[in-house]
């Protein structure tokens, strides 16, 4: 066990040797664009899925479900987006975000999120849902999974806000 | 610049800066950016469906979405007060943040005329909506980024030391 942190925290101090590492803390303006990029992926992620999870929990009800699918793969864009620049950050600070508590939290948020994901498409949830017209209720299942996934997503966004302000400081 | 300097130093305006307090400027930054999701995201969705995606969704039940959106605008312009007073003296005179105020102001005034124009009119989208779309989405993306380049442009709040 603690072997295995020994070696996280190698890893963690070649990933602060990477060029992009280098790049991130050399240059004041990709941190700012990074994080600018980071704000915008995060309203395509809640924009695109909250639609879809307030839809299911039964606002704007007269949606049909299906087509309001159409918009999820810019909510995964914005996720990709999120993923990219978060690695950038990460590897600029390894050491320091790893043992971050915000941090920790903020990432086994995301993974229950992901889980979410995965039990909505592959539990059949997606499928129970997909055929919903207007005006139909979702099954209690998937307005659970829709709930969940508000929360989760703004829950990711109160620990990755936290980081400053928890555990070591930067 | 003294009556910034006098709400700047308001009891509450120095508890939320300086108090270290997790129900403090942490929880208010929070509400900023959860704010943000809500304002920025929905119409970002409505913005891609005027744009043509996800063409089969009917344009009607998203107005559904509009007291959201508007929950989001009211979260952070709260919030906004509650950061522009803990930090007076250096966002008033910093001009990244009158730009950030006037694209905003120009995205909700487009935001409103989307919503006219969309939902209370009879017969299909009118030819504009293409147009219309486009500007929201450029307002609310230059309007994020501004917000974001005002903790590193211009005279920056709290790093002073």
């Amino acid at each position: 066990m603690h072997l295995s942190l020994v070696q996280w925290d190698a890893t963690a101090k070649w990933l602060q040797t990477t060029s992009i590492a280098f790049a991130m803390r050399d240059y004041p303006w990709l941190w700012a664009g990074a994080e600018t990029v980071h704000f915008l992926g995060l309203a395509m992620l809640i924009g695109a899925i909250g639609v879809l999870d307030l839809r299911v929990l039964g606002v704007a009800k007269q949606m049909p479900v299906g087509p309001l699918h159409q918009l999820v793969p810019w909510g995964i864009a914005g996720f990709v987006l999120n993923l990219i620049t978060g690695i950038m950050f990460f590897c600029a600070d390894a050491l320091q975000y790893s043992h971050n508590i915000a941090f920790q939290f903020k990432m086994l948020f995301i993974a229950l999120a992901g889980f979410n994901v995965l039990y909505f498409y592959v539990g059949g949830v997606f499928h129970k849902v997909e055929a919903l017209g207007p005006g139909a209720d979702a099954p209690f299942n998937a307005k659970f999974v829709a709930a969940s996934s508000i929360f989760l997503w703004f829950g990711v966004m109160y620990w990755g806000r936290m980081l400053p302000f928890v555990g070591t400081a930067f | 610049m003294e009556f910034l300097t006098w709400v700047e130093q308001l009891s509450f305006s120095t508890w939320i800066r300086e108090s270290g307090s997790l129900w403090g400027y942490s929880l208010i930054l929070t509400l900023h950016t959860i704010g943000l999701s809500m304002l920025v995201g929905i119409s970002f969705a409505l913005d891609l469906r005027l744009l043509g995606f996800g063409k089969d969704l009917p344009i009607g039940p998203f107005e559904r979405y509009y007291p959201l959106l508007w929950i989001g605008f009211w979260i952070n312009a709260l919030s906004g007060v509650i950061l522009l007073m803990a930090d007076a003296t250096t966002k008033m005179i910093n001009p990244v943040f009158y730009v950030k105020m006037g694209l905003i102001g120009f995205a909700v005034w487009n935001v409103v005329i989307i919503r006219k124009r969309m939902f209370h009119a009879s017969g299909g989208l009118p030819p504009n909506a293409r147009a219309l779309a486009l500007i929201s989405l450029t307002l609310w993306v230059t309007a994020t980024t501004a917000g974001r380049l005002m903790a590193y442009l211009g005279p920056v709040a709290g790093l002073q030391q």
